[in-house]
């Protein structure tokens, strides 16, 4: 499987919950590489790339959050907007629908993180497709 | 000269002379629940029997009955009389478990709508008054309960029911109501929906209000009062004991007399279970002295009251019950349904996807009661769908259980506050007491 992990943590609407995070994981100085939440009335979703997804976890999860690590795409590619385009044109072209998508850069390049509905077929689609795959970065 | 009392005998009577009343129907109420399967072995055993009666104190050696015991008894178990001469039965909206069933005989009903009536004249209103009700009418006593009484009274009634704002208003404005009876809350909402159509409530032909079957204030009355420019009297009443009619507030306001020649009134330690000095607070502890389908003995309300000291200016010398200040248990009553946290509990324990802490908050918003659910998730997800849909389930599924539906609201761990010992479960802000 050339997937990552990336650690989903919930996040209820609650002043000082999102700074206890971050401040948890700048202690054992582990990098956040990319984060995504989106705006919900009640509650959220963190989702965080960081550089020790293992050690993140059970930090998080040792201070009572709720954590739970997943599967994603990390697609690499030029840091242009057509290079941007071409993946998306590549995995919906191939049947493939995405459940929600965040990117960063990296060394001049563009991580794009996907959520595709179906993790395997999106992976297959992918590499068939000569895009350049992310497995981890430990 | 027209009476200030629907029956001024009974009304006024000594207070020496209205306890023998007591203990004479006491004695005859005995004698009818010798015929109870759930009564007649207990009385054996206690050795209590219609001729052992003495005295008002000898209420003290019988059992009590609990909401439990209507429970395990559904739903003829307690009947004193056999069933070719009851006449209707009423159930009550609690729900946790069987729901209690209260039978009735042509004679009940008429003493109760008799008491009732006795009641709607004591705040002033007369055969010419035109009563609208606001209950629903069916299984729940507020409908029927006040249908016959404001008959009796000779009054015009409106079997309006409940629901339809518009129709109410629609209805108040064309016949001219003079009085309504409903839940506080929905006084508030009734006055909401006046004004939507540009009326303003103060102008209606409304001038008296029963209100009761939900805890309120004092202040909660008088914006009430306010709104509608009308008076406000609180009434009590339960379906165990017949339903509307059990005690109401004179025109002084302070304290609803409640009708002893048909009940004998206790006022108990919740926890000891012996009486409270006069005026302090305690569980209201009620026996049917009036019914003959199935007349209770020392009935556990689990409301907590006092009685207000002294005379009243108004000439009843039937006693006084203070405002409600609260339930010996932990029944909440939300928009007027009653509500037991175990309920929810029980709901919120059926899916896996929660753990097991969880905080129920009431609160007034825009004068309507709001029950907010708060619900610990066991587990994280990377997938909001899920959480919406297990949000919705979660309210759905409550909402079929309680029957008013709740805000649910999903958190992590932590969030809510432990408390030591008993956890805290319901965070009630309504300032209702």
């Amino acid at each position: 499987m050339k997937t990552i992990k990336q650690i989903s943590i919930f996040l209820e609407n609650q002043r000082g919950k999102l700074s206890d995070i971050l401040t948890a994981l700048k202690d054992e100085n582990i990098e956040i590489q990319a984060a995504s939440v989106a705006d919900t009335i009640d509650y959220g979703i963190l989702r965080l790339i960081t550089s020790n997804q293992m050690k993140a976890s059970e930090l998080l999860s040792a201070k009572g959050h709720l954590v739970i690590i997943n599967e994603v795409l990390a697609i690499e590619v030029e840091s242009d907007t057509a290079a941007f385009a071409n993946a998306i044109d590549v995995l919906t072209s191939g049947g493939c629908t995405i459940n929600y998508l965040y990117t960063f850069h990296k060394a001049g390049k563009l991580v794009l993180i996907i959520r595709p509905s179906n993790l395997e077929k999106a992976e297959k689609v992918a590499l068939s497709n000569g895009l350049n795959l992310i497995r981890g970065w430990e | 000269m027209v009476s200030k009392f629907w029956n001024a005998e009974i009304e006024t009577m000594p207070r020496k002379k209205l306890e023998q009343l007591q203990i004479e129907r006491l004695k005859k109420t005995v004698e009818i629940a010798m015929g109870s399967p759930f009564y007649a072995p207990k009385f054996k055993e206690l050795s209590i029997t219609p001729d052992s009666i003495k005295s008002i104190e000898d209420i003290r050696r019988f059992p009590f009955t609990t909401k439990n015991d209507l429970r395990s008894t559904y739903p003829f178990g307690i009947a004193s009389i056999s069933l070719d001469r009851v006449v209707r039965l009423h159930s009550s909206s609690g729900t946790t478990g069987n729901p209690t069933v209260i039978l009735h005989t042509q004679r009940d009903l008429n003493e109760w709508a008799d008491a009732m009536a006795r009641s709607m004249y004591c705040i002033g209103l007369r055969n010419t008054d035109i009563i609208q009700n606001t209950s629903g009418y069916g299984m729940f006593t507020g409908g029927l309960g006040i249908q016959y009484a404001a008959e009796r009274l000779g009054a015009l009634t409106v079997p309006a029911g409940a629901g339809n704002s518009k129709r109410h208003v629609k209805f108040i404005t064309d016949f001219g109501t003079t009085a309504l009876h409903c839940i506080p809350s929905y006084a508030n909402r009734l006055a909401a929906a006046f004004l939507e159509e540009g009326i303003d409530p103060r102008d209606t032909t409304v001038r008296t209000l029963i209100i009761g079957a939900e805890p309120h204030s004092e202040a909660q009355r008088k914006r009430i009062e306010e709104l509608w420019g009308a008076k406000a009297y609180n009434n009590f009443g339960m379906s165990e004991m017949c339903g509307p009619g059990v005690a109401i507030e004179c025109r002084e306001q302070n304290g609803m007399h409640i009708w002893e020649d048909n009940y004998i009134v206790e006022i108990l330690d919740p926890d000891t279970l012996q009486p409270v000095p006069e005026g302090e607070q305690g569980e209201l502890v009620l026996t049917t002295l009036n019914r003959e389908a199935m007349p209770l003995f020392r009935y556990r309300t689990r409301d907590l009251t006092s009685i207000v000291p002294g005379d009243c200016p108004c000439g009843r010398t039937h006693k006084r019950l203070a405002r409600f200040q609260g339930r010996s248990d932990d029944m909440m009553i939300v928009k007027g349904v009653n509500i037991y946290p175990i309920q929810i509990e029980k709901i919120l324990m059926q899916f896996p996807q929660l753990a097991s802490d969880y905080l129920i908050t009431i609160e007034t918003i825009d004068d309507n009661d709001e029950m907010t659910v708060e619900a610990e998730l066991a587990q994280a997800t990377d997938d909001y769908g899920l959480l919406r849909n297990l949000s919705k389930e979660i309210t759905y599924r409550l909402k079929s259980e309680i029957l008013i539906t709740p805000i649910v609201k999903l958190v992590g761990k932590g969030v809510i506050p432990q408390s030591e010992g008993k956890a805290k479960r319901v965070n009630d802000l309504r300032k209702n007491f």
